[in-house]
C-alpha cells in the first residue's frame, strides 16, 4: 500500500512539474516575459527590475528553475489590467464559481447515479429507454444552447426567473440547472453501463445461484463493482469544480472563475491565465490522486499490482 | 403426444444483429451526408452572400412565423440571410471537426506507435504526455493557448486537433504492442520489412476499425468545442462565421429574433447527435474492445 501511494504521489507531483513546464515554454515562445507579465505600457525600469527579479537575463535553465521557484513561493505575477496580484483576483472569485460548481455537483450525483443504476437493473424497459435519450440528449446539447434554451423558456417566456447576475438565491437556479442536466446524463450513461458489465459477470449468477436475495446481490455484490469505474468520473467531476463552468457563467454573466478566465484570454491577461491554468491543474491533480487512493481502497486488487493500474 | 418434435425456431440458431443500420442510425447517417454536401456545395446553394445586407428587411421572422420566401430562414440584425449564414457555419464547423479530427488521430497514432516501437525512454515520454493532457480540462487548455498565441483558423484548427490525441496514443500504443506480439509482425520483421512498413501496411489496417470508432467519439466534442469557443467569442472570428459564433451572436437578439439562434443551435445539436449515433453503432459493430 505504501508504494502504491508513493508512485501515485509521484505521478501528481510529476504532472504538475508539467504543466508548470508548459506554462513556461508557452510563455516564452509567445515573446519576452517580462513585458507580457508586466503589460506593455509598464515603465521600462520596472520591466527591467522585474527581469532581474525573475533572473531573465540569465541562462533559460537558470530562468526555468527561477521561474519554477517563483511558482512555489505564490508569485504569479500581477494582472496586466489593474495591477492587482493575479493570484489574489483569482481567490476572489473562487466563491461564485463553487456556489454554482457545488450544487450541481449535487445535481449530478443526486440523479445522474440513481438513474444509472435503475436503468441498468430494468435493462430495456421503458424506463431505460428514457434515461437513455435523456442521457444523449445531455451529450449533445451544449450547455450554452441549453443555458439559452432554459432563459428563452423561464425568463424570456414566462418571467419566473432572472436571464443573469448573481444577486440572490433564484439567479443561481438556471445555471445550476444547466450545469447539473450535463453531468447527470454524462453521469447516468456511465453509471448504467458499468453497472450492466458488472451484472453479466459470473460471480453475480453465483450470488443469485447461492440464494443470495436479489436486493443484496446488487447492494453488496453489484454496487462497490461498478463504484470503481464510476468514481474516475466524480473525480473529474470534482476536480472540474473550478473551471467546470467557463461557459455557462458566461451565458449567465455569472462572475465566477470561468467569466474572469474569459475575459482575461480576451484581453490577453496573460499573469491571470496562467495563474487559472496552475490553479485548474492542481485541483485535477489532486482530484485524480484523491481517486487513485479510492481505486485502492475501493479494489484490494490493485493495492498490490499498482502498474496494472497505473499503466495505460 | 408429450414428445412433440421441438418447434424448429428453438432449433435455429439466436437471431443475428440485423443487417441494415437502425433506422436512428440511418437518420444520422442521412443528416451527416447532407451537412457534408451542403457543406462542398455552399457556393451553389446559398441563396445570398454570407456577409451580404439586405437592410430594408432586417430581422425577418423565418417561413411559419411571417417570413416570406425572400428569407426562408429570416434575417438578423444587420439584415444578412440566416439561411445563408447557417449554411457557410456548416462548412467552417465541419472543416474545422474534420481537420482537427484527421490531426488529432495521425498525431496520436504516430506517437502511439512510437512508443510502442521505441519503448524505453521514448515510451515514458509519450505517457507523461498523456498524463499531462488527462490533467487538464481541454477547454481550458485551449483558451490558455489563445490567450498565449492570439487566433487564427489554422491555430484553432491544430489546437482542437491536439483534442483527444492522447486517446489515439493510448489504443494505439496498446494494440501495437499486442500485434508485436502476434505472429504477423514478427512474421514481416523476418522478411525484412522496414518499421514504416511494418506500423503502416500490417499494423495500422489491423487496428484501423478500433481508431475510426474512436474518431466518430472524437468528432462530436470537437464539433462541441469549437462551437463553445467560438460562442465565447474566442473562436471563429467575424467575418468569418461558425455555428458557435451564429449562436453567441444571436444570443444578443434572444427575445427579439430568437430565430437567429435556434438554427444553428438545432444543426449542432442534430449533427453531433448524428455522429454519436454513428459512433455507438460502429462501436457495437466493430469494436468489442471498446464500451
Amino acid at each position: 500500500m505504501l508504494r502504491f501511494l508513493a508512485v501515485r504521489v509521484l505521478r501528481a507531483a510529476l504532472t504538475i512539474a508539467l504543466v508548470v513546464t508548459f506554462a513556461f515554454v508557452v510563455l516564452r515562445l509567445s515573446g519576452d516575459p517580462a513585458q507580457i507579465i508586466m503589460g506593455a505600457d509598464a515603465p521600462p525600469e520596472a520591466v527591467d527590475a522585474f527581469r532581474t527579479a525573475w533572473g531573465l537575463d540569465r541562462p533559460v535553465w537558470e530562468q526555468y528553475f527561477h521561474y519554477f521557484g517563483a511558482i512555489l513561493s505564490g508569485d504569479l505575477g500581477r494582472s496586466m489590467r489593474d495591477g492587482r496580484d493575479a493570484i489574489v483576483l483569482v481567490l476572489e472569485r473562487i466563491p461564485a464559481t463553487l456556489a454554482l460548481t457545488l450544487p450541481a455537483l449535487a445535481v449530478k450525483l443526486a440523479l445522474g447515479i440513481p438513474a444509472g443504476v435503475y436503468a441498468a437493473l430494468h435493462r430495456n424497459s421503458l424506463a431505460d429507454r428514457m434515461v437513455m435519450v435523456v442521457a444523449v440528449a445531455g451529450f449533445t446539447v451544449p450547455s450554452f444552447v441549453l443555458g439559452l434554451l432554459l432563459v428563452l423558456v423561464f425568463a424570456v417566456q414566462f418571467g419566473w426567473l432572472p436571464s443573469g447576475g448573481q444577486e440572490s438565491w433564484k439567479h443561481a437556479i438556471l445555471p445550476v440547472v444547466t450545469l447539473g442536466f450535463g453531468g447527470a446524463a454524462v453521469l447516468a450513461r456511465f453509471t448504467r453501463s458499468a453497472m450492466l458489465e458488472v451484472l453479466g459477470q459470473p460471480y453475480i449468477r453465483t450470488a443469485s445461484a447461492k440464494g443470495v436475495p436479489w436486493r443484496a446481490v446488487v447492494t453488496g455484490h453489484a454496487l462497490p463493482n461498478a463504484a470503481i469505474p464510476t468514481v474516475t468520473i466524480i473525480g473529474f467531476m470534482v476536480g472540474s469544480l473550478i473551471a467546470g463552468a467557463v461557459v455557462v457563467e458566461s451565458v449567465f454573466s455569472w462572475p465566477g472563475v470561468g467569466r474572469l478566465l474569459v475575459v482575461a484570454v480576451a484581453n490577453r491577461d496573460l499573469a491571470v491565465v496562467q495563474c487559472i491554468l496552475l490553479l485548474v491543474a492542481a485541483t485535477m491533480v489532486m482530484a485524480n490522486l484523491v481517486v487513485d487512493l479510492l481505486y485502492g481502497l475501493l479494489d484490494p486488487r490493485l493495492r498490490n499490482q499498482p502498474r496494472a493500474a497505473g499503466g495505460l | 403426444m408429450p414428445e412433440a418434435p421441438l418447434p424448429v425456431a428453438v432449433a435455429a440458431p439466436p437471431l443475428r444483429r440485423q443487417a441494415g443500420p437502425p433506422p436512428m442510425v440511418l437518420f444520422g447517417l442521412v443528416w451527416l451526408s447532407l451537412m457534408l454536401v451542403v457543406a462542398l456545395l455552399a457556393d451553389l446553394i446559398s441563396p445570398y452572400a454570407y456577409t451580404a445586407l439586405d437592410l430594408r428587411n432586417r430581422l425577418s421572422p423565418p417561413i411559419g412565423f411571417g417570413g416570406t420566401w425572400l428569407h426562408p430562414l429570416g434575417t438578423d440584425e444587420l439584415g444578412r440571410d440566416v439561411l445563408a449564414r447557417l449554411i457557410y457555419s456548416i462548412r467552417t464547423s465541419l472543416l474545422i471537426a474534420f481537420g482537427a479530427t484527421i490531426i488529432g488521430a495521425l498525431v496520436g497514432t504516430s506517437l502511439g506507435f512510437l512508443a510502442a516501437h521505441f519503448r524505453g525512454l521514448v515510451e515514458q515520454a509519450v505517457l507523461a504526455l498523456v498524463d499531462f493532457s488527462a490533467s487538464l480540462p481541454f477547454l481550458i487548455l485551449a483558451l490558455s493557448v489563445l490567450a498565449f498565441f492570439g487566433n487564427s483558423m489554422v491555430l484553432l484548427i491544430c489546437l482542437l486537433g491536439l483534442h483527444a490525441w492522447e486517446r489515439y496514443a493510448r489504443i494505439a500504443r496498446g494494440l501495437a504492442l499486442s500485434a508485436g506480439a502476434q505472429g504477423y509482425a514478427a512474421a514481416v520483421r523476418q522478411l525484412g520489412a522496414s518499421p514504416w512498413r511494418i506500423y503502416g501496411r500490417h499494423v495500422l489496417p489491423n487496428i484501423a476499425s478500433t481508431l475510426i470508432v474512436s474518431m466518430t467519439l472524437a468528432f462530436p466534442e470537437i464539433i462541441l468545442l469549437e462551437s463553445g469557443l467560438s460562442f465565447l467569442g474566442l473562436g471563429v472570428q467575424p467575418p468569418e462565421t461558425s455555428l458557435g459564433s451564429m449562436v453567441g451572436y444571436g444570443r444578443e437578439y434572444l427575445t427579439r429574433a430568437p430565430w437567429i439562434l435556434l438554427a444553428p443551435a438545432i444543426t449542432i445539436v442534430v449533427t453531433t447527435l448524428s455522429v454519436s449515433l454513428i459512433g455507438d453503432w460502429l462501436r457495437d459493430r466493430l469494436d468489442p474492445t471498446l464500451r
